[in-house]
């Protein structure tokens, strides 16, 4: 064992940790400047200490465990939601050579272990003993599941295409074209399908304010309600790196302009869909829980499964199939 | 015996599923119940791993401990999850059960040592997922069309049955 496989992993929670921080202080200055406003700008130069703010905030609030609540199963659930959500970034390779596992089956790894942060949520939900919090954690179990059927479907055109689940294999197959001109279908249900499972606007249903006051977490304070938000922003770590090496080619640099290092062009693809996640919640509406359900099982499967299909189909056409 | 990591490790996830399965059976709320099962079920996935069934591993998370256990939370929590199970049982009900449970361990103790373990060492690496996907849809291809075709009779079935209710 070298000192890499120690020390790599925790420079991998403070460069994530690094980029939760800022991730949150970009997002609240994106929306301001979406919605014409400045955003934070009061603590630190250009609001740059803000999130730093909150988090001690966070940090120094009295730590409160409802009378009635399960008291083992409050204290366990952050803890289940948020170690899945550190441990998938393990298959993620940034780029050829900063990859922590180079797993044959690294990309149902992600889709398998990103499951358990549900159970996770239900328990936190229930474990709370509150009614806001059991239907904000039902909410979101049975999101994150219907989502999650369409999510997996939408990979199989590329798993196709590239013969096999390891991540590492599927950048080396874009070498020449990315997988979101040929996969479009594809990318499209994947990307509607991870910003649900994200719990994000406009698919953010289980913490929906005005119906269920905050979904799961109303009763989690401090400490604990900090992990379960960290948690949903490594996922946003974790999906925006999955979607750059599925879809946008990974470490892969366009029209031969390889002078730039690979690291920079991953960092360039995933700052896009990062941006792209915040920009989609300042931008749309919430969407209803009726609308919810039947949009992913009437819309998303079908095409999901068409983009199957198609993949299928255009492999054996002699043009056309070598793209795919 | 010599102790190498990989027995250190099926060591360690052993005694996790076992410790899982006695915890589900001692718990007395059903939740507690279906989350010692669930760290069971992940348990069981990591002896998977060490036997390099990889493929077979990362399923039985997305599964078993994914939806399986999730389906579980979702059907205590929308019936009497407030229930705790009363310890109403006989005396000599558990002495019945513990002779039963021996002698069943005693059976299959006995045919793993009398069965010789035949077949020479393999490479692993011709074991990957290809070699998975080519034997089950081109060797196994109607078992598997046959298994498939009950799982969606058995899907009809229940939503069949769940309708007659409503009446």
């Amino acid at each position: 064992m070298n000192l890499m496989m120690v020390v790599g992993p925790v420079l991998l929670l403070f460069i994530v940790l690094g980029f939760v921080t800022y991730a949150i202080l970009f997002e609240r200055k994106v929306i301001g400047w979406i919605q014409n406003r400045i955003g934070p700008n009061r603590v630190g130069p250009w609001g740059l200490l803000q999130t730093v703010a909150d988090v001690f905030k966070l940090l120094i609030k009295e730590d409160i465990i409802p009378a009635k609540a399960d008291e083992s199963l409050f204290r366990l659930a952050p803890v289940i939601a948020f170690v899945p959500a550190f441990a998938v970034l393990a298959v993620i390779p940034f780029t050829e050579k900063i990859q922590f596992a180079d797993f044959a089956v690294g990309l149902l790894y992600y889709m398998a272990i990103s499951s358990i942060t549900i159970i996770g949520i239900l328990v936190g939900g229930w474990a709370s003993n509150n009614k806001y919090a059991l239907l904000g954690g039902m909410r979101s179990a049975a999101q994150m599941i219907s989502y999650e059927i369409p999510l997996v479907m939408s990979v199989v055109g590329i798993i196709m295409s590239v013969g096999s689940l390891n991540l590492h294999e599927i950048v080396e197959a874009q070498q020449k074209v990315w997988f979101i001109f040929p996969q479009f279908v594809g990318f499209a249900v994947f990307l509607i399908a991870s910003i649900s499972e994200l719990n994000r606007t406009p698919f953010d249903l289980p913490e929906a304010e005005s119906e269920l006051v905050a979904g799961y977490h109303v009763e989690y304070t401090g400490f604990r309600f900090a992990f379960f938000m960290l948690a949903e922003y490594v996922y946003v770590f974790a999906m925006a790196s999955l979607t750059t090496v599925l879809y946008l080619g990974g470490w892969n640099a366009p029209f031969g302009l390889t002078f730039i290092p690979p690291i920079v062009w991953f960092i360039l693809k995933f700052s896009l869909i990062v941006f792209f996640l915040f920009w989609v919640r300042a931008t749309m509406p919430r969407i209803r829980v009726d609308q919810l359900m039947q949009f992913a099982w009437k819309v998303l499967l079908p095409l999901a499964l068409a983009n199957i299909f198609i993949t299928a189909v255009f492999k054996e056409i002699p043009v056309i199939g070598k793209f795919y | 015996m010599n102790l190498t990591g990989e027995f250190v490790a099926f060591f360690i996830l052993s005694v996790m599923a076992i410790g899982g399965a006695v915890f589900m059976i001692n718990f007395t709320r059903v939740i507690h119940m279906a989350l010692a099962l669930a760290f069971t079920f992940f348990s069981i996935a990591g002896i998977y791993l060490l036997l390099n069934a990889e493929f077979v591993a990362v399923i039985q998370v997305l599964i078993y401990t994914g939806a399986v256990s999730i389906l579980m939370l979702f059907g205590i929590m929308l019936t009497k999850h407030r229930d705790e199970e009363k310890g109403s049982i006989a005396p000599w009900h558990s002495v019945l059960s513990f002779i039963a449970a021996g002698a069943f361990f005693g059976i299959v103790m006995w045919i793993i040592y009398r069965t010789p373990i035949a077949g020479e060492q393999v490479d692993l690496k011709q074991f990957g997922v290809a070699r998975l996907g080519e034997a089950v849809f081109k060797q196994y291809v109607i078992p598997f069309e046959l298994a498939s075709v009950l799982l969606l009779v058995a899907l009809v079935g229940a939503v069949i049955l769940a309708k007659k209710e409503e009446r």
